[in-house]
Protein backbone atom coordinates (compact mmCIF):
# COMPACT_ATOMS: atom_id res chain seq x y z
CA UNK A 1 0.00 0.00 0.00
CA UNK A 2 1.11 3.56 -0.24
CA UNK A 3 1.71 5.63 2.81
CA UNK A 4 -1.38 8.21 1.03
CA UNK A 5 -4.10 5.56 2.21
CA UNK A 6 -3.20 6.21 5.41
CA UNK A 7 -5.26 9.65 5.21
CA UNK A 8 -8.44 7.09 4.19
CA UNK A 9 -8.38 4.38 6.51
CA UNK A 10 -9.19 3.97 10.24
CA UNK A 11 -9.92 1.33 12.57
CA UNK A 12 -13.15 -0.99 11.30
CA UNK A 13 -14.07 -1.43 15.38
CA UNK A 14 -13.94 2.17 16.06
CA UNK A 15 -12.99 3.89 13.41
CA UNK A 16 -10.29 6.10 15.15
CA UNK A 17 -7.14 6.24 13.56
CA UNK A 18 -3.88 3.86 13.05
CA UNK A 19 -0.54 4.40 13.70
CA UNK A 20 2.20 2.80 10.88
CA UNK A 21 4.94 0.26 12.14
CA UNK A 22 6.66 -0.34 8.64
CA UNK A 23 8.64 -3.56 8.57
CA UNK A 24 9.47 -3.72 4.79
CA UNK A 25 9.08 -1.05 2.13
CA UNK A 26 10.42 -0.11 -1.34
CA UNK A 27 10.32 2.77 -3.50
CA UNK A 28 7.12 3.18 -3.75
CA UNK A 29 4.94 1.25 -1.64
CA UNK A 30 4.44 -0.73 1.79
CA UNK A 31 4.92 -4.14 1.73
CA UNK A 32 4.55 -5.68 4.92
CA UNK A 33 3.72 -3.57 8.59
CA UNK A 34 1.30 -3.78 10.89
CA UNK A 35 -1.73 -0.98 11.61
CA UNK A 36 -2.48 -0.74 15.33
CA UNK A 37 -5.81 1.35 16.67
CA UNK A 38 -4.94 4.33 18.50
CA UNK A 39 -7.74 3.76 20.98
CA UNK A 40 -8.50 -0.14 21.49
CA UNK A 41 -4.96 -1.02 20.63
CA UNK A 42 -6.12 -3.98 18.07
CA UNK A 43 -3.25 -4.86 15.48
CA UNK A 44 -4.20 -5.28 11.90
CA UNK A 45 -1.30 -6.63 9.25
CA UNK A 46 -0.19 -5.33 5.92
CA UNK A 47 0.83 -8.53 4.07
CA UNK A 48 2.27 -8.71 0.53
CA UNK A 49 1.30 -4.69 0.20
CA UNK A 50 -2.64 -5.19 1.21
CA UNK A 51 -3.49 -4.09 4.44
CA UNK A 52 -6.09 -6.50 6.01
CA UNK A 53 -8.59 -4.20 8.07
CA UNK A 54 -11.26 -7.03 8.53
CA UNK A 55 -12.58 -7.01 11.84
CA UNK A 56 -10.16 -10.10 13.93
CA UNK A 57 -13.51 -12.37 13.69
CA UNK A 58 -14.02 -12.04 10.28
CA UNK A 59 -9.95 -13.07 9.61
CA UNK A 60 -10.62 -16.88 8.68
CA UNK A 61 -9.01 -17.92 5.11
CA UNK A 62 -12.27 -19.12 4.79
CA UNK A 63 -15.55 -17.46 3.72
CA UNK A 64 -18.12 -17.12 6.51
CA UNK B 1 -24.75 -13.77 -15.59
CA UNK B 2 -28.02 -15.30 -14.18
CA UNK B 3 -27.49 -17.23 -17.69
CA UNK B 4 -24.11 -18.29 -16.95
CA UNK B 5 -24.77 -21.86 -15.25
CA UNK B 6 -27.67 -22.94 -17.51
CA UNK B 7 -25.73 -25.34 -19.72
CA UNK B 8 -24.00 -26.54 -16.64
CA UNK B 9 -27.14 -28.82 -15.47
CA UNK B 10 -27.73 -28.20 -12.37
CA UNK B 11 -30.83 -28.30 -10.30
CA UNK B 12 -30.19 -24.57 -8.85
CA UNK B 13 -29.47 -23.38 -12.62
CA UNK B 14 -26.12 -22.25 -11.38
CA UNK B 15 -22.98 -24.27 -11.98
CA UNK B 16 -22.07 -27.04 -9.20
CA UNK B 17 -19.75 -25.38 -6.77
CA UNK B 18 -16.88 -28.34 -7.86
CA UNK B 19 -16.86 -27.24 -11.48
CA UNK B 20 -16.07 -23.70 -10.25
CA UNK B 21 -13.52 -24.82 -7.68
CA UNK B 22 -9.84 -24.41 -9.22
CA UNK B 23 -11.54 -22.56 -11.98
CA UNK B 24 -12.69 -19.06 -11.04
CA UNK B 25 -12.32 -18.19 -7.41
CA UNK B 26 -12.55 -14.35 -8.06
CA UNK B 27 -15.75 -12.74 -9.93
CA UNK B 28 -14.45 -11.75 -13.10
CA UNK B 29 -16.10 -8.67 -14.97
CA UNK B 30 -19.58 -9.11 -16.64
CA UNK B 31 -22.24 -6.95 -17.62
CA UNK B 32 -23.26 -5.94 -14.33
CA UNK B 33 -20.08 -4.41 -13.79
CA UNK B 34 -19.76 -2.93 -16.91
CA UNK B 35 -22.84 -1.04 -16.61
CA UNK B 36 -21.67 -0.05 -13.22
CA UNK B 37 -18.67 1.11 -14.43
CA UNK B 38 -19.94 3.10 -17.51
CA UNK B 39 -22.06 4.74 -15.66
CA UNK B 40 -20.40 5.71 -12.61
CA UNK B 41 -17.56 7.06 -14.98
CA UNK B 42 -19.53 9.42 -16.46
CA UNK B 43 -20.48 11.03 -13.03
CA UNK B 44 -16.71 11.38 -11.71
CA UNK B 45 -14.34 14.27 -12.20
CA UNK B 46 -10.37 14.46 -12.09
CA UNK B 47 -9.14 14.20 -8.62
CA UNK B 48 -12.46 12.68 -7.15
CA UNK B 49 -11.63 10.31 -4.68
CA UNK B 50 -13.96 7.12 -5.02
CA UNK B 51 -14.26 3.66 -3.59
CA UNK B 52 -15.59 0.81 -5.17
CA UNK B 53 -16.99 -2.14 -2.56
CA UNK B 54 -16.19 -5.28 -3.06
CA UNK B 55 -13.66 -4.95 -6.26
CA UNK B 56 -13.13 -8.10 -7.42
CA UNK B 57 -10.74 -8.13 -10.33
CA UNK B 58 -10.74 -3.96 -9.90
CA UNK B 59 -12.94 -3.42 -13.48
CA UNK B 60 -14.75 -1.29 -12.01
CA UNK B 61 -12.13 0.99 -9.88
CA UNK B 62 -9.74 0.79 -12.94
CA UNK B 63 -12.24 2.05 -14.92
CA UNK B 64 -13.16 5.27 -12.53
CA UNK B 65 -9.13 5.28 -12.32
CA UNK B 66 -9.25 5.98 -16.09
CA UNK B 67 -11.70 8.52 -15.64
CA UNK B 68 -9.46 10.78 -13.52
CA UNK B 69 -10.57 9.51 -10.07
CA UNK B 70 -8.15 8.69 -7.16
CA UNK B 71 -10.21 5.24 -6.55
CA UNK B 72 -9.67 2.28 -4.05
CA UNK B 73 -11.10 -1.02 -3.82
CA UNK B 74 -12.26 -2.81 -0.94
CA UNK B 75 -12.85 -6.57 -0.64
CA UNK B 76 -13.75 -9.23 1.27
CA UNK B 77 -11.70 -11.84 -0.48
CA UNK B 78 -8.03 -12.17 -0.13
CA UNK B 79 -8.18 -13.53 -3.52
CA UNK B 80 -9.60 -10.22 -4.96
CA UNK B 81 -7.46 -8.18 -2.81
CA UNK B 82 -4.60 -9.97 -4.56
CA UNK B 83 -5.85 -9.92 -8.26
CA UNK B 84 -6.98 -6.32 -7.64
CA UNK B 85 -3.51 -5.17 -6.40
CA UNK B 86 -1.21 -6.84 -9.42
CA UNK B 87 -3.88 -4.88 -11.65
CA UNK B 88 -2.19 -1.70 -10.01
CA UNK B 89 -5.27 -0.60 -7.79
CA UNK B 90 -4.51 0.40 -4.14
CA UNK B 91 -6.81 -2.04 -2.54
CA UNK B 92 -7.57 -2.87 1.08
CA UNK B 93 -8.98 -6.72 2.72
CA UNK B 94 -11.92 -5.49 4.52
CA UNK B 95 -15.70 -5.21 5.38
CA UNK B 96 -18.05 -2.96 2.95
CA UNK B 97 -16.95 0.30 4.10
CA UNK B 98 -16.31 -0.50 7.89
CA UNK B 99 -12.42 0.51 7.30
CA UNK B 100 -12.75 3.94 6.03
CA UNK B 101 -13.04 7.43 8.16
CA UNK B 102 -16.27 9.50 7.73
CA UNK B 103 -16.47 12.09 4.75
CA UNK B 104 -13.87 10.23 2.46
CA UNK B 105 -15.21 9.31 -1.05
CA UNK B 106 -17.13 11.56 -3.54
CA UNK B 107 -18.50 8.41 -4.83
CA UNK B 108 -18.82 4.68 -3.47
CA UNK B 109 -19.88 2.04 -6.32
CA UNK B 110 -20.75 -1.03 -5.44
CA UNK B 111 -21.72 -4.18 -7.33
CA UNK B 112 -23.25 -6.79 -4.79
CA UNK B 113 -23.55 -10.49 -4.57
CA UNK B 114 -27.45 -10.10 -5.78
CA UNK B 115 -28.21 -13.26 -6.59
CA UNK B 116 -31.16 -14.74 -4.66
CA UNK B 117 -30.44 -18.22 -3.19
CA UNK B 118 -31.47 -20.42 -1.55
CA UNK B 119 -30.07 -21.25 2.02
CA UNK B 120 -28.71 -24.70 1.58
CA UNK B 121 -26.98 -24.04 -1.23
CA UNK B 122 -24.56 -21.04 0.06
CA UNK B 123 -21.35 -20.89 1.78
CA UNK B 124 -18.74 -23.15 0.19
CA UNK B 125 -16.22 -21.17 -1.70
CA UNK B 126 -14.97 -17.39 -2.26
CA UNK B 127 -16.68 -17.23 -5.61
CA UNK B 128 -20.23 -18.53 -4.46
CA UNK B 129 -19.88 -15.30 -1.91
CA UNK B 130 -19.16 -13.33 -4.41
CA UNK B 131 -22.70 -14.44 -6.18
CA UNK B 132 -24.92 -15.14 -3.55
CA UNK B 133 -27.06 -12.62 -2.46
CA UNK B 134 -28.60 -14.65 0.30
CA UNK B 135 -32.55 -15.51 0.12
CA UNK B 136 -33.69 -12.25 -0.77
CA UNK B 137 -30.37 -10.91 -2.61
CA UNK B 138 -29.61 -8.56 -0.34
CA UNK B 139 -27.86 -10.00 2.11
CA UNK B 140 -24.88 -7.23 1.70
CA UNK B 141 -27.10 -4.57 0.07
CA UNK B 142 -28.95 -4.14 3.53
CA UNK B 143 -25.85 -3.63 5.42
CA UNK B 144 -24.60 -1.84 2.90
CA UNK B 145 -27.11 0.92 2.51
CA UNK B 146 -27.19 1.49 6.46
CA UNK B 147 -23.30 1.97 6.46
CA UNK B 148 -22.73 3.91 3.65
CA UNK B 149 -23.70 7.15 4.36
CA UNK B 150 -20.64 7.65 7.22
CA UNK B 151 -17.77 7.64 4.24
CA UNK B 152 -19.95 10.04 1.92
CA UNK B 153 -18.09 13.69 1.86
CA UNK B 154 -20.65 16.40 2.02
CA UNK B 155 -22.61 16.11 -1.36
CA UNK B 156 -21.13 12.35 -1.84
CA UNK B 157 -23.57 9.63 -3.80
CA UNK B 158 -23.88 5.76 -4.01
CA UNK B 159 -23.69 3.85 -6.80
CA UNK B 160 -25.75 -0.06 -6.20
CA UNK B 161 -25.83 -2.08 -9.38
CA UNK B 162 -28.98 -4.43 -8.43
CA UNK B 163 -31.01 -6.75 -10.95
CA UNK B 164 -34.92 -7.06 -10.52
CA UNK B 165 -34.85 -10.59 -9.34
CA UNK B 166 -33.00 -8.29 -6.04
CA UNK B 167 -36.33 -6.00 -6.26
CA UNK B 168 -35.04 -3.22 -6.27
CA UNK B 169 -38.15 -0.98 -4.62
CA UNK B 170 -37.39 -2.73 -1.57
CA UNK B 171 -34.03 -1.74 -1.83
CA UNK B 172 -35.38 1.91 -2.36
CA UNK B 173 -37.33 1.35 0.53
CA UNK B 174 -34.95 0.44 2.76
CA UNK B 175 -32.21 3.10 1.76
CA UNK B 176 -35.18 5.14 2.76
CA UNK B 177 -35.78 4.35 6.10
CA UNK B 178 -31.65 5.19 6.56
CA UNK B 179 -32.02 8.47 5.34
CA UNK B 180 -30.80 7.99 1.89
CA UNK B 181 -32.92 9.07 -1.25
CA UNK B 182 -32.65 7.28 -4.15
CA UNK B 183 -33.03 7.88 -8.50
CA UNK B 184 -32.61 5.25 -11.13
CA UNK B 185 -29.71 6.19 -12.85
CA UNK B 186 -29.75 3.40 -16.02
CA UNK B 187 -31.07 -0.23 -17.17
CA UNK B 188 -30.08 -2.82 -18.93
CA UNK B 189 -32.01 -5.66 -20.15
CA UNK B 190 -31.28 -9.17 -20.56
CA UNK B 191 -32.76 -12.50 -20.90
CA UNK B 192 -33.22 -13.22 -17.44
CA UNK B 193 -33.16 -10.01 -15.57
CA UNK B 194 -33.14 -6.33 -16.02
CA UNK B 195 -30.39 -4.85 -14.27
CA UNK B 196 -30.61 -1.39 -12.66
CA UNK B 197 -27.77 1.32 -11.44
CA UNK B 198 -29.46 2.98 -8.33
CA UNK B 199 -27.92 6.24 -7.23
CA UNK B 200 -27.97 7.38 -3.19
CA UNK B 201 -27.52 10.26 -1.68
CA UNK B 202 -28.49 11.53 1.78
CA UNK B 203 -31.98 13.40 1.55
Amino acid sequence: MKEDLMDIICCPLDKHDLDLDVAERDDEEILSGTLTCTECGERFPIEDGIPNLLPPDMREEAPA
Amino acid sequence: MTEEGADEGTDSGRPALADQRGVETVYQPAEDSDLLARTAAERVTSGDRVLDVGTGSGYVAATLAEAGAEAVGVDLSPLACREAAENGLPVVRGDLVSPFHENSFDLVAFNPPYLPTPAEAEWDDWMEHALSGGEDGRRLVDPFLAAVSRVLAPGGEALLLVSSLTDPDAVRAYARENGLGSEVLATEKHPYEELVVLRFSEI
